[in-house]
């Protein structure tokens, strides 16, 4: 019967710390430069001349139609070839940004035609130069209206630089993977970066919220009527009926 | 540039896509029948059980695939038995299919008006009768396009199995790639087979979207 | 013997009071409309008497059973009750023949032949037995509406619950709902609406109910209710039009 041990684990903590570090930093990075990339594409995308538009559509359907790891491997191990050396961090950062960079491409571009034609005519008969409503008219509802599936996306990408440890990162799965190595407690090791990995998640996901609030006039107005904040209200809500029964 | 990449490595790969077309069908089948129980039990009367699969989700939604992998195939191990990297990456990739399939189907359940509920049962249907009768053709009806799109996100991850040995079609590359020295035709050439297995799912989901607006504006 | 009887049935929605001691009688064969302003609690109390909303306080009996009902006899209760919603709710995804047919078959246990030989006896009823192969969106909303009616009948139920039928309707369909509702209330059917026209309830109901504040404020005869109102609630909101004549 085997037998569950944890202490090794435990005892290495801070080296998995570190690695859950370097996730977080790779993985923000590539969240804030995919964001940027996936916008200037959406943008050219419905706004752009034609030879443009059809680059930038090859270039989503091409990487949302292949696997991150395949992508990965191509811009560590195929790119030197034709000359562009990266270390596995450079890599890494490279490949998550071009592979975020073309859902969030999809997933803001959504948000931008949804954006009704009446808004924009009102901009233009204000005077606005076609910069001025796409950065002031069009951009701030179209991504607060995606903003769901956006950070969605962002959280998956936080959890695909897991891959990065198959070029050699020592991110959180690299340092497991260098662990199981030194200890042998496979499944304990395994276990725990899977724990971390969903507490990550939860950190991400209430920065978005939080980021949400700051950005969005109307989250504030709506009161928090959020995943975040909703749980609190309503425990702090039953704690007073509790006290005022 | 197709030196010594050729055919004979592209006839190497086809051979080896066929284990991530197999692990595909084998996740997406297993983890579409896990998924559906998930489904109504998490749209089911009971908090209890909503809590658990609303969890379940969580969790499985919240771990890479590889992860998934790892504890497959290590888990798997904890018995004692020689694990074969397919037998894991069929589990791994079975759960996570669940998951999303699960959590899908609950969003198309949950999208049928409470209207539609509350006639139903107006009419004295049981839950099972409402679900079967009325709820469950029309939210099949509205989870085509997203189920089409989740196959190649799945088809996508039976690529992670690689990094168990599992020797699928980015394994073959990896291993072509290792022995001719030309990663860039030969992940190019991975690349593409994918992209010939996925673009045409993806470009069907996408028509079942439009067909599906447009018989709604009428 | 009453069909409906209320006695005292109040209800709450968490701190809301929506309905506090109402009391009326149906008895077999009458017509009751109930008005009054939206949020006066009237839809709420038509829907506890087919059990979509549950009483909190009082007695609630409807064809000689208590509610609240457990499921199987709440069931049992409902094929004798019929409701019609204002949004006509008809299954989309079935032809008009299907809608009508569903229940009979699968709560009735009716078979094939039987159940669609009622359908086309109450889709004629109706006057749509020319519409039986129609799906629900291409028919108007008057036609859905009389779809929906036809479906409720053909469980022969001994009760009809109408929820505002005609709210939903452009002015020019509601004439052939309220047709359709006034022939059955002349073949004896016992009904309960809910409705804003006053000309169909003068014509048509045996008693009326002025709901105010969750309460029956006043009530009696159409025509000594409308012409002579007792209170300045039920005067103000006739002079305020809410009504059509």
């Amino acid at each position: 019967m085997y037998h569950f041990n944890f202490t090794p684990v435990f005892r290495k903590f801070p080296e998995i710390l570190s690695g859950a570090l370097l996730t977080l930093i790779i993985s923000s990075l590539a969240i804030l430069l995919g964001f940027a990339v996936g916008v200037v594409c959406a943008l050219l995308r419905t706004n752009g001349p034609k030879p443009l538009r059809t680059l930038v559509s090859i270039y989503v359907e091409a990487v949302r139609n292949t696997p991150f790891l395949v992508q990965l491997f191509i811009v560590y191990f195929a790119l030197p070839t034709i000359g562009i050396r990266l270390t596995a961090v450079e890599a890494g950062i490279l490949a998550m940004v071009a592979n975020l960079g073309a859902y969030a491409a999809e997933i803001v571009r959504a948000g931008i035609e949804a954006v009704h034609r009446l808004q924009i005519e009102a901009g233009a008969a204000l005077g606005m130069s076609r910069l001025q409503i796409l950065r002031h008219v069009v951009l701030p509802p179209a991504i607060e209206a995606v903003y769901p599936s956006l950070t969605s996306q962002f959280i998956l990408m936080m959890l695909a630089s897991s891959l990065l440890s198959a070029i050699s990162v020592n991110e959180l799965t690299g340092v497991a993977q260098l662990l199981t190595s030194l200890t042998f407690r496979s499944f304990e090791i395994y276990f725990t970066i899977g724990v971390l990995y969903i507490v990550l998640t939860l950190l991400l996901k209430a920065a978005f919220q939080v980021i949400g609030f700051a950005s969005f006039k109307r989250w504030r107005r709506l009161g928090g009527a959020n995943l975040v904040f909703a749980p609190v209200q309503r425990f702090r809500r039953m704690l007073e009926s509790a006290r005022n029964a | 540039m197709f030196g010594q990449f050729g055919w004979h490595a592209i006839t190497l790969l086809l051979i080896a896509a066929r284990w991530t077309v197999l692990l595909s069908v084998l996740a997406f089948a297993l983890g579409g029948l896990a998924g559906f129980a998930v489904a109504l039990v998490r749209t089911s009367r009971s908090p209890v059980s909503r809590t658990i699969t609303a969890a379940y989700i969580e969790i499985v939604q919240g771990t890479p695939v590889l992860i998934l992998l790892f504890l497959a195939y290590f888990g798997v191990a904890l018995i004692g038995i020689d694990v074969p990297p397919l037998l894991a990456a069929s589990i791994a990739l079975t759960v996570f299919s669940s998951a999303y399939l699960g959590e899908i189907w609950r969003g198309c359940i949950d999208a049928i008006p409470r209207a539609q509920w509350e006639a139903s049962e107006s009419l004295g249907m049981t839950r099972w009768q409402q679900l079967r009768h009325i709820i469950l053709p029309q939210a099949f009806r509205i989870s085509l396009p997203p189920t089409v799109g989740f196959l190649v996100q799945l088809i996508k991850n039976t690529s992670v199995a690689s990094l168990i040995s599992l020797v699928e079609l980015t394994r073959e590359g990896q291993l072509i790639a290792n022995a001719n020295f030309r990663p860039l035709p030969t992940y190019v050439a991975v690349a593409l087979i994918y992209f010939v297995l996925c673009f045409p799912l993806s470009k069907y989901s996408q028509s079942l979207e439009r067909r599906l607006h447009v018989g709604r504006q009428s | 013997m009453s069909v409906v009887r209320a006695e005292s049935v109040s209800k709450r929605f968490g701190e809301l009071i929506v309905l506090s001691d109402v009391s009326f009688d149906v008895p077999k064969g009458r017509v009751t409309v109930i008005i009054g302003r939206s949020g006066s609690g009237k839809s709420t109390m038509l829907r506890c008497i087919n059990g979509l909303e549950e009483i909190n306080g009082g007695t609630l009996e409807v064809l000689g059973h208590n509610l609240p009902l457990p499921p199987r006899e709440l069931r049992a209760l409902r094929v004798e009750v019929g409701m019609v919603f204002q949004s006509y709710n008809l299954f989309p995804h079935m032809t008009v023949e299907e809608n009508v047919m569903i229940a009979p078959r699968i709560v009735k246990g009716a078979g094939r032949a039987e159940a669609r030989e009622v359908a086309h006896h109450v889709l004629d009823q109706v006057g749509l037995g020319d519409k039986r192969d129609a799906m629900p969106d291409q028919l108007s909303g008057g036609q859905q509406q009389r779809v929906a009616i036809a479906r409720s009948l053909a469980m022969q139920p001994q009760l009809m619950l109408f929820d505002e039928v005609t709210s939903a309707l452009d002015p020019e369909l509601t004439g052939e709902v309220l047709r359709v509702i006034g022939s059955l209330a002349r073949e004896g059917m016992t009904m309960v609406l809910v409705t804003h026209e006053m000309g169909f309830a003068k014509n048509v109901a045996t008693e009326v109910l002025f709901m105010h504040n969750g309460r029956i404020w006043e009530s009696g005869p159409p025509d000594t209710l409308f012409s002579s109102p007792e209170t300045p609630e039920l005067q103000q909101f006739l002079n305020a039009g809410e009504l059509r004549e």
